[in-house]
């Protein structure tokens, strides 16, 4: 959260202010209710930076937006909770999913009264309770190469007999959904059990995901291809147009199920402060329409934002400095005079510089090894680099756990790292694995993608390493030839990112998991058996300070090996408009936008 | 006449066809599938994929198959791999909000500038044309992402946030999804449409005012000129009447090779203001590697640029008799 400065006598007087307005406003008020007979529609209108969904389709979803677009007409079983997005909650389950044997199967139970929203594809045009049987089709969806298995990945070696039955129909003449999968168990229309391979505790992150949304059989197969234009869910919105790449707009769906707005002691005292907890109990969603505008440039959103036309935005790179103060990254004054609000998430960014472990010069386990793997990390100054290129905005930290996952060292720091700068020691280390003072060590080649900040970088780390004689050579290539190099072990060190999929310092461990090694996402090919047990053994664990423990020992593990140097992550900026309330902005799940409320009062 | 149009059509169906097989080879160098997909596709998603678009099959199979969609303007089940739309809709769909802008553009630009042009050629040395020109060359020297993002903030913006009654707005908005023809009502053309024209044609004017201010520069030295001065005929009518009429050649030229724009857009204003035509349908094309839009969209421009060359030349016999049609 950021802090915004606001001299105290201007609070006073505000104070003073907001309660003679309270006042006549609850006078005004009670006039307007006798005069005024019909109430204004609340519309909120918001921006989704670039082209927009490509479809509406959740099993053809993969992007941000994609997402973004999905959710408000679509549901899934769990979700993130808006007080804490890192935390997950039932929405069309009535509780949590239960497991009685430590995570192998799951018992779950639907919510009673959500139906899906009125369309022509069921009798009469009323939408019809969600069933059991919608959860198993929708999933197996996932499944049918007709949508390109777009994400699969996701349940892959997941559920019982599911690879076998996904193998099987789509080898089939027809995909058949009626056909049994093993895993999945029906006790009733409200009831069902799905048993997994092993027990695998991201399987519930899974099932807060977009893509594993609950869908209607009958509208698939009533539209066909165009299903992905005419979204039949359950969610708070109902689609009235899309006009892809330029704007999506939606109406509250009059029959959504009960859902309450989070309760005041839910939020923080931060959030407290902000009033969001304002609608606490209150069932959402509250406003009437919701206008999304795609923004392909960033000046038009920007410009549209100023003029109170978008309830929020994203603060872009070039008009940061416009809005905030750079070293306080607090609002500027004339935005706070506006009533402008300023918001900031971490995003679950792992952004680093790998090595190939199976490179004859950088990788390897030997302590000759790695010592020169640490020698570099040494030499590396992380923070001019953040300072130069980011502004000073990104959050430099050890270990490949982003900030706000568990597992998350401590400040951002962990004794087992070799951050640098640190010269004299990154030259010992040199000496140790046989290149005193750089000699005899042949050119680094360091493959990035071709951009212009990408090009300048390298040419800061160029002259960081050659603080310790230290050759660096910059390779640029396009993205895909970037990833052909990476999947065939063929680049010894190399630019990359990860965003995580879910919330679960999980996700980014497995990137250092033998049996993922490349074309895997496991991009170092780091192997170390001790490490994979642990990998092994964390699957099946539920959030613990036992399993904390095992996180802190991989991420020093590795910290210790030093298959990667890093790491950074980015922070994202909001402004929010006075007129837009209940906003707090993030990008782990876009279900948060029914809680939104305005008032037009503030516009 | 007619069997010209006919004769000149078949003399470029050979043309036509030889870029679309160009275009189709050189859009396969690569594998179109995994650079759509990335990095993360798996084999069975570069399979499936490859399969539904028929990028398994032979060659020439894919380029009859092509071709065949083309003249009867079907293109059956192929969709966009970016935005799962079928490709022809995306087409009629983009084509007006691009019409609505480029056209005006092209209208008022040619307009203004053969105006220009013919003063400035009829003054040529004198002040008038030292200043015209002078303008002329500062407004070519500009980039046109300069126009737009000026244009923008004080074109919009700025009048806008001390006046919510200006007429033009930011950037096209979601209140703005009235179907296909949403830009061609005059309230939403004003409010939408008006500032990308507008910034378009002081881009454009540069270039055309120089060209057809040579053109008339040309025209003056010639002897019906003089001819016709000596027979008393005033500035306005030996500018707008004679000297006009002899030089329609190269004003049809400079015209119709701006024409197809009309239908293929202007990529900046459209990404800047929003407006969902061609040009940004096309961008956002290339940019996410969408193969079936960026064949599709190449082989409609080839034939737009085909059609405008057939156009003109008609439009040559048409405009001077001298031309022979045979």
């Amino acid at each position: 959260m950021l802090k915004t400065a606001r001299p105290r006598r201007r609070i006073a007087l505000a104070a003073v202010c907001a309660g003679m307005l309270t006042s006549f406003a609850g006078a005004s008020g009670e006039l307007n209710e006798q005069k005024d007979t019909s109430v204004a529609p609340k519309v909120v209108q918001l921006p989704i930076r670039t082209d927009g969904p490509k479809s509406l389709d959740p099993v053809k979803g993969s992007t941000t937006y994609d997402n973004m677009a999905c959710v408000q007409f679509y549901e899934t079983l769990l979700v993130n909770k808006y007080t804490d997005p890192t935390a997950i909650e039932p929405l069309l389950l009535a509780e949590m999913p239960v497991s009685t044997d430590g995570g192998l199967t799951w018992h779950f139970k639907l919510k009673e009264g959500v139906r899906f929203h009125d369309a022509d594809c069921f009798p009469g045009g009323k939408g019809r309770a969600v069933t059991s049987d919608d959860v198993f089709y929708s999933i197996k969806r996932l499944a049918d190469d007709a949508y390109e298995l777009e994400n699969w990945w996701l349940l892959k070696d997941t559920i019982k007999g599911f690879d076998a039955y996904k193998d099987a129909q789509n080898a089939a003449a027809e995909f058949d959904y009626d056909a049994p999968v093993p895993g999945f168990k029906k006790i009733s229309d409200t009831e069902f059990e799905i048993e997994l391979e092993q027990p695998v505790y991201r399987f519930l992150y899974i099932l807060s995901m977009f893509q594993t949304s609950i869908v209607p059989r009958e509208a698939v197969e009533a539209y066909g291809d165009d299903f992905g234009f005419k979204p039949v869910g359950t969610g708070p919105f109902i689609l009235d147009t899309w006009v892809p790449k330029q704007s999506l707009t939606a109406n509250k769906n009059p029959n959504y199920h009960q859902v309450l707005y989070p309760e005041r002691d839910e939020w923080s005292r931060d959030d407290r402060r902000n009033r969001m907890h304002r609608a606490a109990g209150e069932q959402v969603p509250f406003v009437d329409r919701i206008e999304f505008t795609m923004f392909p440039e960033d000046q038009p959103m920007w410009l549209q934002f100023s003029l109170g036309q978008l309830g929020y935005s994203q603060v872009p790179e070039d008009y940061f400095l416009e809005a905030f103060d750079k070293a306080s990254l607090e609002l500027k004054e004339d935005y706070l005079r506006r009533g402008i609000r300023a918001q900031s998430n971490m995003l679950l960014d792992f952004i680093f510089r790998g090595f190939n472990m199976e490179d004859d010069l950088l990788g390897g386990y030997t302590e000759e090894k790695k010592a020169l793997r640490q020698a570099i990390s040494l030499a590396i100054d992380l923070e001019e680099i953040n300072q130069t290129f980011y502004n000073g905005r990104t959050i430099v930290y050890d270990g490949p756990i982003p900030p706000g996952l568990r597992g998350y060292p401590e400040g951002g720091v962990s004794d087992a790292a070799y951050r640098g700068p640190n010269i004299p020691l990154a030259k010992q280390k040199l000496a140790a694995a046989g290149f005193p003072n750089g000699e005899g060590l042949p050119a680094i080649r360091f493959y990035t993608s071709q951009s212009t900040i990408n090009v300048e970088m390298a040419e800061m780390v160029k002259r960081q390493l050659a603080r310790i004689n230290v050759k660096f050579e910059p390779i640029f290539t396009d993205f895909s030839s970037l990833i052909e190099a990476i999947n065939k072990k063929k680049a010894p060190m190399f630019g990359f990112a990860w965003a995580s999929d879910y919330p679960d310092g999980e996700n980014n461990l497995a990137l250092f998991y033998g049996p993922n090694e490349s074309p895997g996402s496991n991009h170092f090919n780091y192997k170390r058996d001790e490490y994979d047990a642990l990998y092994e053994q964390i699957l099946t664990m539920e959030p613990s300070e036992e399993r904390d423990a095992i996180y802190a020992q991989m991420r020093d593990m590795v910290l210790e090996d030093v298959p990667y140097i890093g790491s950074q992550a980015r922070q994202r900026f909001y402004v929010i408009n006075p007129w837009l309330l209940n906003c707090k902005p993030t990008e782990r799940y876009y279900s948060w936008f029914k809680f939104l409320d305005v008032d037009d009062s503030k516009r | 006449m007619w069997n010209y149009i006919l004769r000149r059509t078949l003399y470029n169906i050979p043309v036509f066809l030889a870029i679309i097989l160009v275009v189709m080879a050189a859009l396969r160098v690569t594998d179109p599938v995994s650079a759509h997909l990335g990095k993360n596709a798996s084999d069975e998603q570069i399979r499936l994929k490859t399969e539904a678009f028929g990028l398994d099959k032979p060659f020439h199979y894919q380029y009859t198959h092509f071709l065949k969609q083309l003249v009867t303007f079907n293109f059956g089940d192929d969709r966009s791999w970016d935005q799962d739309l079928p490709v022809g809709k995306m087409i009629l769909d983009a084509v007006p909000p691009s019409v609505a802008v480029m056209g005006p553009t092209l209208l008022v630009t040619a307009t203004i500038a053969i105006v220009v042009g013919l003063i400035s050629a009829f003054n040529r040395g004198r002040k008038a044309d030292k200043t015209l020109m002078f303008l002329a060359v500062i407004g070519m020297s500009i980039s046109v992402l300069v126009y737009i993002i000026l244009g923008q903030y004080f074109g919009a913006y700025l009048p806008k946030q001390n006046s919510s009654a200006w007429p033009f707005e930011v950037a096209v908005d979601a209140s703005a999804a009235g179907g296909r023809w949403f830009f061609f009502t005059p309230s939403n053309w004003v409010s939408y449409c008006m500032l990308p024209v507008m910034i378009n044609v002081i881009v454009a004017l540069g270039y055309d005012t120089r060209f057809y201010r040579a053109v008339m520069v040309e025209e003056t030295r010639k002897d019906y000129i003089r001819t016709a001065r000596a027979k008393g005929a005033s500035n306005t009518r030996v500018m707008f009447v004679h000297m006009l009429k002899n030089a329609m050649i190269p004003i049809i030229t400079r015209i119709m090779i701006s024409l197809p724009f009309v239908v293929t857009g202007s990529i900046l204003v459209e990404v800047y203001f929003n407006i969902p035509g061609m040009g940004r349908t096309l961008i956002n094309a290339v940019n996410t590697k969408d193969f079936p839009v960026i064949q599709t969209f190449t082989a409609l421009f080839a034939a737009l640029f085909i059609a405008s060359n057939i156009l003109t030349d008609v439009l040559y016999a048409l405009a001077d008799p001298r031309v022979r049609l045979s």
